[in-house]
């Protein structure tokens, strides 16, 4: 445990560093986002070097003896393959350089080693970042709720906010956003929302949202000049595929405004809401954005599944009893994950201690949202690398 | 054949001509509004939900069907939006400017009329289209999105047998014929889910004057899918119908007959005509019916059509009946 909140605190330096030198992060050779992570790894291992000999001896091989025991992916043992063949390289090099004692040729055999060097270093990073387990659910698509929490109107007009922020967010990053429920306040807040988001990748980074969000700042309403605190609560679903969530029909009870009467040609009535019930479960979801009904009824089973989907997952995280930092899931949603302190202008996260200032900016939900979602992601990426390491050491020790 | 089906067309660009036109208006003129009351309080700050809020009432005191959606709708259609719950927070807490106060207020004046929200608006959504609407053009009721559906999943039905074998025919291009197309709700959704197939929409009024249709029709041969939401009100229930049905819409996309089954039966004897081998016929229907037409069948087997399957509507109502033509 204490290994883990040192790997992390390292981490966090790590990416102080990388943010740094941002020209470095674009490698030409890899997606930006593993530029990111390997670069972080990189800082994070040299800002600890116990962790970094963790990595570069044994401990790497040994880890991968275990994974290659029960089988890997081809990706990875293709890197496996081509980090052998590169360590014999450099060890042939050194031999020819030892043994030559031209001085043009020792001049080559050096720039030899360097390449070979670095490539190992490029191969051990990229070997490691495969070890790093994606979620059942990463390539998801998403169902995300919004509610207004503590602190009446002002709450509803925060939460209207975020809600604003997380749809310019998807619209940033090219994914489709479509709102399934909304229901405001009054004066223009938001009690509750319900938005599907889909698109690349989408729950691999919503799901770093889900959470208490939480606003103090001296509220349009209040008229003495006090701050108030208020919250916000996000909770991000993903959404299942028909693979992985199989609904009987005949657990629905679908309601809607015609069901008494003659029907068809019959009728001409424009009430096209839609209430589903799973019945075994009781769990409700109703849908009236639309004017289609058959859209209504569609948008009402995409919440419904993605309910039902979130209420078995988090039925088999209850049996996993997971140490990370970085929550996800239902022990997230009560957690509060992130301040927005309008006085100070400051955005605070909590769980990696990391403050951002310009709060107006951070709200248009463009780069400084994705930013802060990118540092979320690679730390959580290095938690549960530190966890892999780790226990396969503590296997080794036992 | 080409003669043939020249004949069929014919047939079929008279069907149920029967109901004469003007009964129902006679009994059914619309009330002068003199008898319209007004709701004196008007509202101070003009918000969407306060203009809603007064129309309702406007609506309730006048008899209005569905005073609230109808008020709803009105105020969403003109501030852009399709239904009130889609209107975001801010548009909620944006006074109305005098334009669209005005605009609220024609559209209102019509609903007073009885005429549908769907001819108010000028636009109705079926599945993923919005659809003009304009009287008298039968407005697609929302259990025929269900109709599509079926015709939809027959067809990828169809198509995964045919992936099943070793060497699978190229995908064909279903053909389908929609008879009595109105708005073209069917037609255009079929479109949309199966890009690749023909449709062939048709109305008896196109159709009859429309000879190059029937040129199209001739080229193509015969079809996959017949579809079709024919007349199938029964003639006795006609006059228990709402005002806005028989002030405002096409009688003629209604009335079934006495039986509801005058244009079924039409369609039912062309169908083998106009029907590949093993070809479908979908059809939307009163829940009576499905008994009926399965006697129907029975006593004209020369037709080698089955009844194979009775699906039901979303309020479990026996709604949709799916006819196969059997390969000889």
């Amino acid at each position: 445990m204490r290994l883990l909140s040192r790997a992390l605190r390292a981490a966090q330096g790590g990416w102080a560093a990388a943010l740094l030198h941002p020209s470095r992060r674009a490698a030409p050779d890899r997606g930006s986002a593993a530029g990111t992570c390997l670069l972080l790894l990189r800082c994070g291992l040299s800002a600890r070097p116990g962790l970094q000999e963790l990595l570069a001896g044994p401990a790497l091989r040994r880890l991968l003896e275990a994974r290659g025991a029960g089988g890997v992916g081809p990706e990875l043992a293709a890197r496996v393959q081509r980090l052998r063949d590169k360590e014999q390289e450099l060890r042939e090099t050194r031999e020819l350089a030892r043994q030559d004692e031209s001085e043009d040729l020792q001049k080559l055999a050096e720039k030899e080693i360097a390449a070979c060097e670095e490539e190992i270093a490029e191969l051990k990073q990229q070997i490691v970042l495969l070890l790093i387990p994606s979620e059942e659910t990463d390539e998801s698509d998403l169902v995300m709720e919004v509610t207004a929490g503590v602190g009446g109107q002002e709450a509803m007009l925060f939460t209207s906010e975020i809600f604003d922020m997380y749809q310019r967010y998807a619209a940033y990053k090219k994914w489709k956003f479509e709102i399934l429920e909304y229901f405001p306040s009054e004066i223009g807040g938001l009690r509750h929302a319900v938005a599907s988001i889909a698109g690349l990748e989408a729950y691999k980074y919503m799901k770093f949202e889900g959470g208490v969000h939480r606003v103090q700042r001296v509220p349009k309403t209040e008229k003495q000049g006090r701050i108030h605190t208020s919250t916000t609560t996000v909770a991000i679903l993903p959404q299942p595929t028909q693979m992985k969530l199989q609904i009987n029909p005949k657990d629905l009870r679908i309601e809607t405004k015609r069901a008494t009467g003659a029907g068809g040609q019959h009728v001409n009535t424009t009430d096209s809401a839609v209430r589903i019930v799973h019945i075994p479960t009781g769990i409700v979801s109703e849908c009236q954005q639309e004017r289609s009904q058959i859209r209504n009824k569609e948008k009402a089973m995409q919440m419904l599944s993605a309910k039902l989907y979130n209420a078995k997952l988090e039925e088999e995280t209850k049996k996993r009893n997971s140490v990370r930092k970085i929550q996800i899931g239902t022990k997230g949603r009560s957690e509060k994950i992130r301040t927005y302190n309008f006085p100070q202008d400051r955005i605070t996260d909590h769980r990696i201690s990391r403050s951002v200032h310009h709060i107006e900016c951070f709200m248009l939900g463009e780069e400084k949202l994705d930013e802060m979602i990118q540092t979320l992601r690679e730390n959580a990426d290095y938690e549960s690398l530190m966890e892999i390491i780790s226990e396969n050491e503590k296997k080794n020790l036992s | 054949m080409r003669c043939l089906t020249h004949t069929l067309l014919r047939r079929l660009s008279c069907l149920s001509t029967q109901c004469v036109p003007g009964r129902w208006s006679q009994i059914f003129s619309p009330k002068r509004s003199s008898l319209r009351q007004r709701c004196s309080a008007r509202p101070g700050v003009v918000t969407a939900t306060s203009v809603v809020n007064y129309w309702q009432k406007v609506f309730e005191t006048n008899g209005i069907p569905e005073a609230r959606e109808s008020s709803e709708y009105i105020v969403s259609f003109v501030l852009g939006a399709k239904t009130f719950q889609s209107l975001s927070s801010k548009s909620l807490r944006t006074p109305l400017t005098a334009a669209q106060q005005e605009q609220i207020q024609q559209l209102s004046n019509k609903r007073l009329e009885r005429v549908p929200v769907q001819y108010v608006l000028g636009e109705w959504d079926f599945r993923d289209l919005t659809l003009k609407m304009r009287p008298p053009v039968f407005i697609p009721r929302p259990e025929t999105e269900d109709l599509v559906s079926l015709v939809v999943e027959e067809e990828s039905l169809m198509y995964e047998k045919n992936s099943g074998l070793c060497f699978p025919v190229s995908a064909p291009h279903p053909v389908i014929l929609e008879i009595g197309c109105g708005s073209g709700a069917i037609a255009l959704s079929l479109l949309h889910k199966l890009p690749q197939s023909q449709v062939i929409a048709m109305d008896k009024e196109e159709a009859a004057v429309d000879l190059t249709r029937e040129n199209q029709l001739l080229r193509w041969g015969p079809v996959d899918f017949i579809v079709s939401n024919p007349p199938y009100v029964f003639h006795e229930d006609m006059a228990s119908l709402d005002a806005e049905i028989l002030r405002y819409e096409d009688l003629d996309a209604l009335d079934g007959g006495d039986d509801g089954m005058t244009v079924i039966k039409t369609i039912l004897a062309l169908a083998p005509s106009l029907l590949k081998d093993s070809g479908s016929v979908f059809l939307e229907v009163d829940p009576r019916h499905p008994n009926m037409v399965k006697d129907w069948l029975q006593a004209h087997s020369d037709l080698l059509l089955v009844l194979c399957a009775v699906h039901k509507d979303f309020c479990g109502k026996p709604r949709f009946l799916h006819i196969q033509k059997q390969s000889r």
